[in-house]
């Protein structure tokens, strides 16, 4: 099933990444006055994908925001490649939060042309990435008119036209199907294959081949 | 360039979409001007006299009005995270973006105003001058309301806080603005002075406050 789905995604052809590192050495991260993480130690090289897991409120989405350097950790750093990643973040980073940043009034075709003018991606990538992710289909309809699932893929869509070789995914494939996580798993695939990397932070169990595992809940 | 060419489109697309546009703070605005004579009065003479400062006044109003949306809903919706890590400046992208849908819900301000001064009985002359005083104005009203807007995005009952922030910023260009109305309808020559002094503290918000709204967002996000 899986395969068949593979043979038949076609990708459009993007600029080549160039892939980077990133570590996180000695991070203590803390939220409302609550230690989450404790001198955490990650490393993410090429083609890695690594996948956070931990009951709610152990940190995860903390830990991606201090990974984009959204939030600044109490102790650590976070590098990307030799550099802050506060300061390389907008040129390296895939960025999908809890939210996708859709705008309900806002047809995904608007959206996703808006998002590809801002990174530089040609907009034909459009279509062939919304056709991968099964809602090429949805491409004139606002975004508050589509179910959760559609608006996570559409939001998986704007991540992949950024064309950035870092992703952070806060739970992917929270509101996904079983096709739309096979989907997804595709789409994650297709990234590391061109040097791309991945942290997602999830509740549900993802088969990607190779990924590394990292219970929060641990660190508590 | 082109970046903020699109920020902006898409801004000023959005703030026309979705909430009604220039809708909102035009009936604001436009309710506030018809009422107020009934509170004041019907003489002429008062009212003309009146008209300039209340016109200046009642703008001000109409864009604290419009600045709780400014921020708040691209806090809650995740595009405040995407921007912030957008390969653009932050800063610019403010600029861009306050402005587009600043420019998009108030352009209709500086007509009323026209049509509203003479309604009152000011002469054509200093109506226009109010007009243009008050078109003026609209950079630095919609930055500053943005900067409360931004330090305030998430809050609750965030429009009592962009109030309490952005009403003391905005009394300079209140008064150059009104200024030039009622300087104008004096006969006053100072009324292009006033003119030209609301132009610059638009031009000095246009220059500083970006930056403002830009450290105002990566703290609201941290």
């Amino acid at each position: 099933m899986l395969a068949m789905t593979t043979a038949l995604a076609e990708f459009p052809a993007l600029e080549a990444l160039s892939p980077q590192t990133l570590e996180a050495s000695g991070l203590s991260l803390a939220r409302g006055g609550l230690r989450l993480v404790e001198g955490l130690d990650l490393a993410l090289a090429p083609s890695g994908a690594l996948l956070l897991t931990g009951p709610n409120g152990t940190g995860k989405t903390t830990l991606l925001r201090a990974l984009a350097g959204l939030v600044r950790p109490d102790a650590g750093a976070v590098a990307i490649g030799d550099q802050p990643a506060s300061q390389v973040a907008a040129d390296t980073l895939g960025w999908l939060g809890h939210a996708d940043g859709l705008k309900p009034n806002e047809t995904l075709r608007r959206a996703l042309r808006f998002w590809a003018d801002m990174h530089g991606t040609p907009r034909t990538a459009i279509l062939p990435l919304m056709r991968v992710m099964g809602i090429g289909a949805l491409i004139d309809r606002p975004a508050g008119q589509l179910s959760r699932g559609q608006q996570r893929r559409a939001g998986l869509v704007r991540v992949a036209l950024a064309n950035r070789p870092l992703w952070l995914l806060d739970e992917p494939a929270g509101p996904l199907d079983g096709a739309g996580r096979d989907r997804l798993a595709e789409l994650v695939a297709w990234h590391r294959s061109r040097g791309g990397s991945v942290i997602a932070a999830t509740h549900q169990t993802l088969d990607w081949p190779g990924a590394a595992m990292l219970d929060l809940g641990m660190y508590r | 360039m082109s970046r903020l060419g699109a920020v902006f489109a898409r801004e000023a697309r959005l703030a026309w979409s979705g909430g009604g546009g220039p809708a909102g703070p035009a009936a604001f605005f436009l309710a506030a001007i018809t009422l107020a004579p009934l509170a004041i009065g019907p003489s002429p003479e008062l009212l003309a006299a009146a008209g300039p400062g209340l016109m200046g006044f009642a703008a001000l109003l109409s864009v604290l009005q419009s600045a709780e949306r400014l921020y708040g809903d691209d806090f809650s919706d995740g595009t405040l995270d995407l921007y912030a890590l957008s390969p653009m400046g932050l800063s610019l992208l403010c600029l861009a973006k306050t402005l587009g849908q600043g420019i998009a819900t108030l352009w209709p301000l500086p007509v009323i105003v026209l049509l509203g001064g003479l309604m009152y009985g000011v002469p054509l002359q200093p109506s226009l001058m109010l007009a243009a005083a008050l078109a003026a104005a609209i950079p630095a009203l919609v930055l500053l309301a943005g900067f409360a807007g931004a330090l305030a995005a998430g809050v609750r009952r965030s429009g009592l806080l962009i109030a309490l922030i952005a009403a003391p910023m905005m009394v300079p260009v209140l008064i150059f603005a009104a200024g030039a109305g009622r300087a104008g309808f004096e006969g006053d020559e100072r009324a292009l002075a006033n003119l030209v002094l609301t132009a610059s503290v638009s031009l000095g918000t246009i220059a500083l406050v970006p930056f403002g709204i830009a450290a105002a967002v990566r703290s609201r996000l941290g």
